[in-house]
């Protein structure tokens, strides 16, 4: 892989609060996500020559709209070569940077703006989420008849992962209870009051093992950043969120066709991300992993290689991942306690590492972070996606 | 199973061309799996082509109708609507004994006998009179 470490950065972020907006239209976070970020990258928005909107689930007529330039007309960017749709569910934070940086890498394009926004909260029913995510990234001939649906996909991880590594119920619980303590400090996170192990273990059973508050819900969210290159990054501010690295594995499509429910594809991602970053596990100061459920923020935190195998979950009972802990562990509160806002589970997670690289974080700033690792993941966890961001270039 | 006629009806597979011969063999009471006449190994769920070596030189053979569970979860609430009806209901991923992987229901079994690595066997289930799915229960 060539070493492009740092040719790009990220240099701006905008994030509306995650939450229940019945009486706004999802153009209104796209937007209002989008003008914080220019404005925070500090550029003229006239500089913005490109544009990367992702796919947003509630509404197809929606979503149409975002891959046919609509952003870029109310937002009214008239130097835009290119609006070009990047989205792979869950995964689309890391593979649209992957794409952003590319290009820009390539000279194709100088300021690129992407941009995430999704309406799960009040655009579908309750009862409406379930029934989309038991087919959206679901075999529909050989999972979909037998009653399939995200609940069960992380329920099966969940159980074969206990069965291979003794991992207990308490310390699933215990990540749930992590991402809220973070929470409790995001002014944008929707879950912030406290919880415990044993609230957590008393809520309703879903599929077992998993129980309703180790699921995530869905809300309406937005998220926006601005990609340059890392000469033009540092002109701008003393603190660019350096793209230095980044891995991926594609395992599956339909779920019970992965080889390893308890490992998937981070092990190789991680260590094509580390290995392209020029650093390792241990020099991370800030870990954004994809957290949908407890189990996938287990496994990933585990096989990219911030502890050893079966050890993540007393991990995260110690306090260590926790705000103090010694390695800060999704600090926005995750989809856990943030919401889940569709493919803006990992937006939010990336912004929040860039957040915290660049010293905004406010109450949740991890002191001195120069490193950052942020996992995303689309679908039913079929591409372990790692991106390694920092404010310098090892 | 239920009679509640409000809830929408239960999906039928959307059957790829190359896997009819699946289907049919499954509404008759067998489990067959594609096999490469290639490169002799089993494949589920059938491809258009091969995903080892590509061939298109495919058959299909009887399987042994056994299999472990790799993993498991019984379904207590939040089900999608067509399945509302059947909770509890046992979602599992077999590692079938010819090396290959599927998703299916256990049935006819106590919840409490259920752990990752039982064996179990398939038996046949009608959807209506186009479909049967096969499902696996404990073996005895």
């Amino acid at each position: 892989m060539a070493n492009n470490r740092g040719g790009s950065a990220i240099i701006g972020i905008g994030e509306v609060p995650t939450g229940r907006h019945p009486d706004q239209g999802a153009i209104s976070f796209a937007l209002e996500s989008a003008l914080m970020a220019i404005g925070d990258a500090g550029i003229d928005k006239g500089e913005i020559d490109f544009v990367i909107p992702t796919g947003s689930l509630f509404s197809s007529q929606f979503s149409n709209e975002l891959a046919t330039c609509r952003l870029v007309e109310e937002l009214g960017l008239k130097n835009v070569t290119s609006n070009c749709e990047v989205f792979s569910g869950g995964s689309s934070s890391t593979n649209a940077l992957r794409v952003a940086s590319a290009l820009i890498e390539s000279g194709r394009a100088k300021s690129i703006l992407f941009v995430h926004t999704d309406k799960l909260g009040t655009g579908v029913s309750a009862q409406g989420g379930i029934d989309l995510f038991s087919t959206a990234g679901i075999s529909m001939e050989w999972e979909v008849p037998y009653g399939q649906h995200y609940s069960t996909v992380a329920a099966l991880a969940t159980e074969r992962y206990k069965f291979e590594t003794g991992t207990t119920d308490e310390q699933l619980s215990a990540v749930c209870v992590s991402n809220r303590k973070w929470a409790e400090l995001n002014p944008n996170a929707f879950f912030r009051k406290p919880l415990t192990i044993e609230e957590v273990m008393a809520s309703k059973m879903l599929s077992t093992p998993l129980r309703s508050k180790q699921s995530n819900m869905l809300f309406d969210g937005g998220a926006a950043y601005v990609v340059t290159s890392g000469e033009r990054a540092r002109d701008l501010t003393e603190k660019p969120a350096y793209v230095l690295g980044e891995g991926g594995l594609v395992t599956h499509f339909a779920y019970h066709q992965e080889p390893d429910l308890t490992r998937f594809g981070w092990a190789q991602a991680g260590r094509q991300a580390f290995e392209s970053a020029g650093i390792t596990p241990d020099d991370i100061d800030v870990a954004e992993i994809y957290d949908s459920y407890p189990i996938y923020q287990l496994i990933a935190f585990e096989e990219i290689g911030l502890c050893g195998r079966g050890e993540a979950g007393a991990l995260h009972m110690s306090g260590a991942t926790a705000p103090g802990g010694t390695i800060p562990t999704t600090t926005d509160g995750g989809m856990l306690s943030k919401g889940h806002i569709g493919a803006g589970g990992s937006v939010s997670l990336l912004v929040e590492a860039v957040r915290q690289l660049m010293g905004k974080a406010g109450p949740r700033q991890v002191p001195e972070c120069r490193f950052a690792v942020e996992t995303a993941v689309g679908g039913t966890y079929m591409d372990a996606q790692v991106t390694i961001l920092g404010t310098e270039i090892p | 199973m239920t009679t509640d006629d409000v809830r929408p009806a239960k999906p039928v597979p959307v059957v790829a061309a190359w896997a009819r011969p699946f289907w049919d063999a499954a509404r008759e009471g067998r489990l067959i799996l594609q096999h490469c006449e290639d490169c002799d190994r089993v494949i589920h769920y059938p491809r258009m082509a091969c995903p080892f070596c590509s061939s298109k030189n495919l058959d299909w053979k009887n399987a042994s109708g056994r299999g472990t569970i790799y993993s498991f979860t019984v379904v207590e609430s939040n089900a999608p609507s067509a399945f509302a009806g059947d909770v509890p209901y046992v979602v599992a991923v077999i590692r079938l004994d010819e090396g290959v992987q599927m998703l299916t229901n256990i049935v006819q079994s106590d919840r409490d006998e259920l752990v990752c690595d039982l064996p179990v066997e398939v038996v046949f289930e009608q959807l209506n009179d186009e479909f049967t799915l096969p499902k696996f229960r404990p073996v005895r």
